[in-house]
């Protein structure tokens, strides 16, 4: 028999109430702590994949879809630009690198995307087995392909028309895995690499604009292709000087036919338009988390009224007044505590929850469960609420007056 | 022992007790008679301590409680002082053996859960300590609050109408039980009452 047993056995007591003060607690505590996460999990990934890359250029449409389909691979392409342009911009004395990138295909959902070897080394993937693609129809795979379609080392595999895994197969140009990247939670963990030469020719018969029909036929396709005529998606730019980033993207979205887009800009404009949704459900949950103090303070006004002869009684037998104010707060830190504990438990089933439909949607990975120093700020939060709103009650002990209430019944 | 001498309390100016010089000794018992408003459970009240007087002196084992600290008013009324009140109350939260311990556990004393044992199978309800108390019927509930007050084996047991909400059985019954009670562990016990039916049952009596 002690204090903190006594505490718990009042709110076991009054178990609708202890169960509407935490239930309202873990509710507001779970949504502020899922926000946190998802955050945190959000910005994190959309900086991992964005470092590096100060420009994008690609077919003229929505920047941020530009910037969300090239670097982020989540967003279907704007269309194709030719190649020639690319090249032409890459000679610029203001470029440093240049990475094409060419898609429009997938396996399974995973998208096959043609480029060099330049990307690999933007993302600083790893081979943990085989080698990197090089010849023709040969790839190399992101660690979660590998695990989710079984596809190992000499596989053969189609892919298909089309980012969503639903298109027309092409029969006639199986790819062959030649190897598999390490995980490094970049985006290339989701994505089936190979040449650009592989794409040209898996789509070479397939879809050729009419002007480019006519050219290759001039051409007599095959071995013969030069760079002229050909298209890629879009193009990862990384400047030398900051010099760039004052001329180029004006320079481009005038004078040529395709449009550039700078990620930094359209990741803010994202997180902004995020914004305003987080925001309000933040409110509502701090809204939350006020009424489950309410309710914490009615519990325990209500129970301190019933419980005054009590409290009389044991002032009587020898409690102080301070030990039993003691008492009442901790049902209330108690209270707290418990949401709190909840509420963590709560937001990190929504978040597995959240993972696994982002992971099948966009094969992202938001398995973070490790408390965040916020949610440190947020338990003192949560005490502070449970001490505030137990701290009134816990009071009026110090108004009993021991003989009188004794005698009133 | 407990002693009085010219006890005086007022509520307000036109409230005003002043009680009859008191004694009892060890093991002994003392019956005191009053009609409402006469001031029964205010002059149990200062007994306990629970209330200062205005003037007169009390002493108790031979040490006056006048000038006592807060906090040494609190220790002897824990330690030392034993109180039965008309209707028996309890910590609703808690079972009958909790109830007990609690007893020592506010008196700063450690807490026996064999003398909780011993005194409920002499007070007769054995079978239900670890019940709540409001399961318990009137009778039992009241032998429970004697076993309460015996928890820190005082030296002054004080009852309030112990027996009013009683029918005549559990009225001697718990009447009897108590005196025995007390004078096992040699406390004086003070009967604060108007129950008619107790005048037979004490040999000593003072009227308010």
């Amino acid at each position: 028999m002690n204090i903190v047993q006594l505490s718990l056995a009042n709110l076991r007591e009054k178990k609708l109430n202890s169960f509407l003060s935490i239930m309202l607690l873990t509710l507001g505590i779970g949504m502020i702590s899922l926000l946190l996460l998802l955050d945190k999990q959000l910005e994190s990934q959309f900086k991992r994949n964005i470092k590096g890359v100060d420009m994008v250029v690609g077919a003229k449409g929505s920047p941020l879809q530009l910037i969300l389909s090239s670097i982020y691979q989540i967003d279907a392409p704007t269309g194709n630009i030719p190649l020639t342009e690319v090249n032409r911009l890459a000679r610029n004395p203001f470029v440093k690198t240049v990475i094409p990138l060419s898609m429009g295909d997938s396996y399974h959902g995973y998208r096959i995307i043609g480029t060099d070897s330049s990307y690999v080394r933007h993302f600083e993937a790893q081979l943990a087995q085989g080698t990197l693609f090089s010849e023709s129809q040969s790839v190399t795979i992101g660690a979660k392909v590998a695990k989710a379609t079984g596809l190992k080392i000499g596989d053969t595999f189609e892919g298909a028309h089309g980012l969503d895994g639903a298109g027309e197969a092409h029969g006639a140009h199986p790819y062959k895995v030649v190897g598999v990247f390490e995980a490094n939670g970049s985006v290339i963990d989701q994505l089936i690499l190979t040449s650009l030469e592989s794409i040209w020719q898996v789509h070479d018969h397939e879809e050729e604009a009419p002007g480019l029909a006519a050219l290759n036929e001039l051409e007599q396709g095959g071995e013969a292709h030069g760079e002229h005529g050909k298209e890629i998606t879009s193009a990862l730019i990384k400047f030398r000087n900051p010099m760039g980033l004052m001329t180029l993207p004006r320079q481009i979205n005038q004078n040529t036919s395709m449009q550039s887009a700078l990620p930094s800009i359209e990741i803010n404009r994202l997180f902004s338009l995020l914004g305003i949704g987080i925001d309000t459900l933040r409110a509502l949950a701090l809204l939350i988390i006020v009424i489950a103090g309410l309710s914490v303070f009615i519990s325990l006004y209500n129970s301190l009224k019933e419980r005054k002869y009590e409290m009389a009684l044991m002032l009587s037998m020898g409690a102080t007044r301070s030990r039993l104010f003691g008492m009442l707060l901790l049902e209330g830190i108690i209270l707290s505590v418990m949401g709190y504990v909840f509420g963590i438990g709560l937001s990190r089933v929504g978040l597995w929850l959240f993972a696994q439909s982002a992971e099948k949607d966009y094969h992202y990975d938001f398995s973070q469960f490790q408390l965040l120093p916020n949610e440190w700020y947020l338990l003192g939060a949560a005490l502070l609420v449970g001490f505030l709103a137990a701290l009134l009650p816990s009071l009026g002990i110090y108004r009993v007056n021991i003989s009188r209430t004794l005698a009133e019944e | 022992m407990i002693y009085t001498h010219g006890l005086h309390f007022a509520y307000h100016q036109s409230k005003q007790f002043s009680f009859p010089d008191l004694h009892c000794e060890d093991g002994e018992t003392l019956l005191i008679l009053g009609e409402s408003g006469k001031g029964k459970t205010t002059l149990l009240h200062t007994l306990g301590l629970l209330i200062k007087p205005d003037r007169g002196q009390m002493v108790l084992d031979g040490r006056n409680l006048e000038g006592l600290t807060q906090k040494e008013m609190v220790q002897t009324r824990a330690q030392q002082i034993g109180i039965i009140y008309q209707k028996a109350h309890f910590v609703s939260s808690l079972s009958v053996r909790d109830n007990l311990l609690l007893a020592n556990y506010l008196g700063a004393k450690e807490q026996d859960a064999q003398k909780v044992k011993y005194l409920s199978e002499e007070l007769g309800f054995a079978g239900h300590l670890d019940k709540r108390p409001w399961q318990l019927s009137q009778g039992e509930q009241q032998r429970v609050s004697i076993a309460r007050c015996l928890m820190n084996s005082p030296r002054l047991l004080l009852a309030d109408e112990p027996t009013s909400s009683l029918d005549d059985n559990n009225c001697h019954k718990v009447i009897g039980l108590l005196k025995a009670q007390s004078e096992a562990i040699g406390a004086s016990l003070l009967v604060v009452t108007h129950d008619q039916r107790l005048k037979d049952e004490f040999p000593n009596r003072v009227f308010l």
